[in-house]
């Protein structure tokens, strides 16, 4: 556990580092205008990267491991689909143009989506992870009609636009996206503590768990709850970026084989560092252009994670 | 020292899983709870393990109802092993065997020497040492069964429930496995319940039988006593002659 925090400790401080020094302007201390770029923009940039990249792997592993199911992510349950019909129907409003107004719809998509599945899945006060995820998947093809409908109605400009949000971007990145994220990410961490020596027992079923004197409804409603909100700050300010959260669980499983508690905060050191470098070379790759960070967090973790897979076992 | 249930009824949603069922486990027994399919061996379990709550009736350890017990102080008490209960995600036996340990965990603590040592202790006392080390899914069923055994003991419960573990196991590992249940009770002096639909296994080493038909207890006595043709014929539809102690088809 000891090497592992302290492995991924170097690896986050690393990248940060390497996300600062790199960009389309290079820095020197002794320039005005390079302090401003550094302070008012990539640092915040950096460091908002790597509190997304935390959220996201967070909310990953607890979804993983309250559904069972290692195919989970942290959209599983319709956060996306919810938050990119909020974007693309504020687009066909109009409203794209002014700054903010898209994240805050995607925000409130995003917990209408979830509190929707919430309430979709629970059967006599039971919270059902089955019908959660059948919800959720359900949810998300409505909301695909929804955006498609949206974009129809909107210009192309606007449509471009909408979809370089959907895809996830670090660009504009402020402090005060950093200060809510994070505020969020550390409560959450908090709470998760606090049920982690439950929520673990739920990987052997839930009969299980209870048979050992775990109150599994209330871990389950503090789970999906906990992460659920976590994810719609994330993708309201930084859009949606595929693969943190469905990979970085499994990265880090595939190196330490252990329980929740172990990998909770393994997985929001891998997260932050995976997205952190991830951005790095979507906006370095081609100067002066921004690639979409989605298809980085998959070309950087997709080989890694396959040739771990491969030498175990 | 015992575990009662007194006049229970469980169902799921319309469909009647036990109906007006007491009965008592005492101390230094080994109970095979017998029964065809569905007849309601694994809701019994369930709603004495606290899976269940159940819809009318009372379930009591000790003299104290069972909603007047701490949770986890329960589970310290009474283990439970369900039918299925793989985990999720790949797993060393020793770390299955530690989470057994659980109910005696605060809530932010870390297993500590103490629970390492019960855990090797119960993997030493179900043959399974050599397994620590060993992921789950490299093993085969007779050895799973045991890490999981291992795993309920590492919880020193003193009422044992388990859901037929003698299923899915070769005939040299069924023998193996109840007598290991055999030694835990005579050792120990706790009570095991376990559930099985194997007529001949379930009486081969226990005190006492209790057979459930349709959600009811039919028969409660001795393995002798039900290992008679006209009662088998009687409760399992089952005909049956007597060789050498075993039910042999007639």
């Amino acid at each position: 556990m000891k090497k592992a925090t302290l492995f991924l400790l170097i690896l986050l401080a690393a990248s940060i580092a390497l996300g600062i020094a790199f960009g389309s302007t290079s820095i020197t201390w002794s320039d005005e205008t390079a302090r401003t770029i550094l302070f008012r923009i990539r640092l915040p940039r950096v460091i908002l990267a790597a509190v997304v990249g935390a959220t996201l792997a967070v909310a990953g592993i607890t979804f993983q491991t309250l559904l069972r199911n290692p195919l989970a992510d942290p959209f599983i349950l319709g956060v996306s689909g919810g938050a990119a019909a909020g974007a693309a129907t504020a687009t066909a409003m109009g409203l794209a143009a002014h700054r903010g107004v898209v994240p805050a719809v995607a925000f409130i998509g995003a917990c209408a989506a979830t509190a929707a599945v919430f309430a979709l899945a629970q059967r006599r006060e039971h919270l059902d992870p089955t019908r959660l995820l059948l919800s959720g998947l359900v949810l998300n093809a409505f909301f695909s009609a929804i955006i498609l409908i949206a974009f129809a109605l909107s210009s192309a400009n606007d449509v471009t636009a909408a979809l370089r949000w959907m895809m996830g971007t670090f660009f504009g990145a402020s402090w005060s996206d950093v200060v809510l994220v994070a505020v969020l990410l550390i409560l959450a961490l908090v709470v998760l503590a606090f049920v982690a020596n439950d929520l673990r027992m739920l990987a052997f079923g839930e009969d299980d768990a209870r048979s050992r004197g775990v109150d599994v409804e209330r871990v389950k409603w503090i789970g999906f709850g906990v992460s659920s909100i976590i994810t719609g700050a994330a993708v309201a300010v930084s859009g949606i970026i595929g693969f943190v959260g469905l990979l970085v669980p499994h990265l880090i499983r595939l190196v330490w084989r252990r329980d929740y508690r172990f990998l909770l905060p393994l997985c929001a050191l891998g997260g932050a560092s995976l997205l952190v470098l991830s951005d790095l070379l979507s906006r370095t790759v081609i100067p002066s252009t921004e690639l979409p960070i989605g298809a980085f967090t998959a070309l950087l973790g997709v080989p890694f994670f396959l040739s771990l897979l491969r030498r175990s076992r | 020292m015992s575990l009662a249930l007194a006049d229970v009824s469980f169902s799921y949603g319309e469909k009647d899983a036990l109906r007006r069922v007491t009965v008592s486990f005492e101390s230094n027994q080994l109970i095979a709870l017998a029964g065809a399919n569905g007849s309601g061996k694994s809701t019994l379990l369930k709603v004495a393990a606290r899976v269940h709550q159940p819809s009318s009736g009372d379930v009591s350890y000790e003299g104290r109802a069972l909603r007047e017990w701490p949770a986890k102080e329960y589970a310290r008490c009474v283990g439970y092993l369900p039918q299925e209960a793989e985990p999720a995600f790949p797993m060393r036996a020793i770390e299955v065997v530690l989470s057994g340990r659980a109910p005696f965990l605060s809530r932010f603590a870390w297993e500590g020497e103490s629970d390492f040592a019960a855990a090797r202790h119960a993997l030493e006392i179900c043959d399974a040492a050599h397994l620590a080390d060993r992921y789950l899914d490299e093993m085969s069923g007779g050895e799973r069964k045991r890490v999981f055994l291992a795993r309920v003991l590492a919880g020193t419960p003193r009422v044992i429930l388990l859901d037929e573990p003698l299923a899915a196991l070769d005939i040299a590992h069924v023998q193996q496995f109840s007598r290991l249940l055999r030694e835990i009770v005579d050792r120990t002096q706790c009570t095991v319940v376990f559930a099985s639909h194997d007529l001949n296994w379930a009486a081969a080493y226990s005190d006492r039988m209790i057979v459930m038909r349709e959600g009811t207890l039919a028969l409660d006595a001795t393995p002798p006593e039900v290992m008679k043709p006209e009662v088998v014929a009687e409760l399992f539809g089952f005909e049956a002659r007597v060789q050498g102690g075993w039910l042999v088809p007639g």
